[in-house]
């Protein structure tokens, strides 16, 4: 049955459906209602309104670690803060999913107002090199299926798997039939906790001894990692492709700015990834060779469009929309100034 | 159960430095917990980041090092996650009480199912020797060259705090009352914390003017007494175990 659902309602349900038994966060606008919905769950799922974002995330970790789906939500201030865990989290190859609905930064910004300037960070926020998984949904029924699937990619890739989400979408509501949506599950692929004499570590270790002087060793574990988490990438590429007879210029967006774009579909073509990292490259430059320009519109300052530009190794343009508001006519406007 | 089942030989020697008071604790912790019998199945140690946060490698179970002062959350998610494990957290002070502290006012107040033993060493000691929260008021220290200006945090009433609670104070000199603390603090069920007064004769001993970790284990001795039976909170010189129920009083 059809029912009206938000945004963050259905990142709550897609994790309940994804077999999520282990939620921690700490209260945040626009977050909140993720962690509002799973308090009801309690006791069926353990569910803790932890002191901080850092506390929440290192439980979900040793949640994780000791055997149940985990994951923790925030926004911006709570997800710069969550970097430790990520990190953490990489280096111990354990499975998680970690939610950050965004809003304008940098620091306490405008709570209020939705922005989509965490991408970076999404990317390389926690220090070292690692291979991230983002994914950014763009209406509420994505939001239930892609949370799904967030699930499904960090179990795979054993590794924590961030889902983006900006405050307009996290508050949208749409009407949707959530038990109508099939996605298939991956099992658990983490030994759970008490039944080995094994040591995790954030350190880098090889069979839980430390090597912290080894650097062979760290290339061949970096190599290792990287390929796994890559493996499991090329079998997660969510995007949308809307491609317009005799458009010349193709968008680019994602979230909630992807939607209100929809109408200038007319005009233009429109790449809409879902899977933000690792970057679309073949899906992306294919749509671009079709294009004369290419322009990204995102609620930043260029962070996407940078990125885009250096796996395309082609000019890209940018439409910023700073603040918090993000308005059709504007773009249009902007687009026939570039 | 042999205590020598608990402890991975094959990383033996450990990290820590000739006359460090953690190695002491460290086997004692592993006769308590074989007496016990516990089963190697049912315990996971979790530690952070220090000298005694390299414990956790030690133990011949599955367990988990974790980012500075997050052993507490880590732990708390795992024991929330599958509260058949017994979970144990060994850490320092620095970690534990220091960048640590929040969650460690709310795992205290939340009453998570951990023991948790500290070791308090009163100082930085993997980093080099830097001012610790619990360095005594005068110490001179890499970070309090002049003297550190601070009193020592006290961790006995961040505890007693709650109204439920368990704290115990023993020291690596008093083996006997360390591991009867261990035992009780593994066997009740709610947060036990167990602070254990050590000493870094490398890193903090030397610049007091010990000759050797044998001089700062005396020290300990002649500092310390036991109070069986307190009433009330422990004073600075005694060692013993504070508890409540929980019940309104």
């Amino acid at each position: 049955m059809k029912t009206l659902v938000m945004g963050n309602e259905a990142v709550a349900c897609g994790a309940l459906k994804a077999g999520m038994s282990f939620f921690a966060a700490y209260p945040i606008t626009p977050a909140s209602e993720i962690m509002h919905v799973l308090a009801d769950y309690e006791p069926a799922i353990a569910f803790v309104h932890a002191e901080d974002e850092i506390a929440s995330i290192h439980m979900a970790i040793g949640a994780s670690l000791a055997g149940r789906k985990a994951m923790t939500s925030t926004s911006g201030p709570g997800m710069s803060l969550k970097q430790e865990g990520i990190g953490l989290a990489h280096m111990m190859e354990v499975p998680l999913v970690v939610v950050n609905v965004q809003r304008v930064g940098p620091s306490t910004g405008m709570p209020t107002l939705a922005a989509q300037g965490d991408i970076l960070q999404a990317a390389h926020g926690s220090h070292g090199d690692y291979v991230p998984l983002v994914f950014y949904p763009s209406s509420v029924e994505e939001c239930y299926r892609i949370t799904i699937e967030a699930f499904n990619a960090a179990e795979e890739s054993r590794s924590p798997v961030t889902l983006l989400l900006d405050g307009y979408l996290a508050h949208l509501l749409e009407t949707v039939d959530l038990d109508a949506i099939e996605v298939a599950l991956k099992p658990r692929t983490l030994e759970p906790l008490g039944r080995g004499r094994r040591h995790f570590t954030g350190l880098l270790a090889k069979d839980g001894v430390p090597k912290t002087k080894d650097s062979a060793y760290y290339r061949e574990w970096y190599a290792r990692v990287k390929a796994k988490i890559l493996g499991t990438a090329a079998q997660y590429r969510f995007f949308d492709y809307q491609k317009t007879a005799g458009a010349e210029t193709l968008l680019v967006a994602f979230g909630i700015t992807a939607r209100v774009l929809q109408p200038l579909t007319r005009d233009y073509s429109l790449f809409k990834p879902i899977s933000l990292f690792p970057i679309l490259e073949n899906e992306l430059r294919a749509a671009a060779d079709e294009h004369k320009s290419v322009v990204v519109v995102e609620m930043n300052d260029g962070q996407y469009r940078g990125e885009i530009q250096k796996v395309l190794r082609r000019e890209v343009r940018g439409i910023s929309l700073l603040g918090g508001r993000i308005s059709l006519n504007e773009i249009r406007e902007r687009l026939g100034g570039l | 159960m042999d205590y020598k089942d608990l402890i991975k030989w094959e990383r033996m020697p450990t990290t820590w430095c000739p006359g460090c008071a953690i190695g002491t604790v460290f086997k004692q912790t592993t006769f308590a917990l074989a007496d016990m019998g516990i089963a190697q199945d049912r315990l996971v140690v979790v530690s952070g980041i220090g000298c005694s946060g390299r414990a956790a490698g030690y133990f011949n179970v599955d367990s988990v090092h974790v980012t500075h002062g997050r052993a507490l959350p880590v732990a708390e998610g795992i024991s929330r996650a599958n509260p058949e494990l017994k979970v144990l957290v060994f850490s320092g002070d620095g970690d534990l009480v220091g960048i640590g502290g929040n969650h460690l006012l709310h795992a205290s107040r939340r009453d998570a199912n951990l023991a948790v033993i500290c070791i308090n060493n009163s100082i930085y000691g993997m980093t080099g020797g830097q001012m610790a929260p619990t360095t005594p008021s005068g110490a001179k220290t890499l970070t309090s060259p002049h003297g550190t200006p601070y009193a020592p945090l006290n961790v006995q009433g961040i505890i007693t705090s709650n109204r439920r609670h368990w704290y115990a104070r023993t020291s690596s000199f008093h083996l006997v009352h360390l591991q009867k603390a261990i035992r009780e603090a593994v066997e009740r069920p709610g947060f036990a914390f167990i602070e254990v007064m050590a000493f870094c004769i490398e890193n903090f001993g030397r610049r007091l003017g010990y000759k050797s970790g044998h001089e700062m284990l005396a020290k300990l001795k002649q500092d310390y007494k036991l109070n069986p039976s307190p009433t009330g909170l422990l004073k600075d010189n005694e060692l013993g175990v504070v508890k409540n129920d929980g019940q309104a009083g």
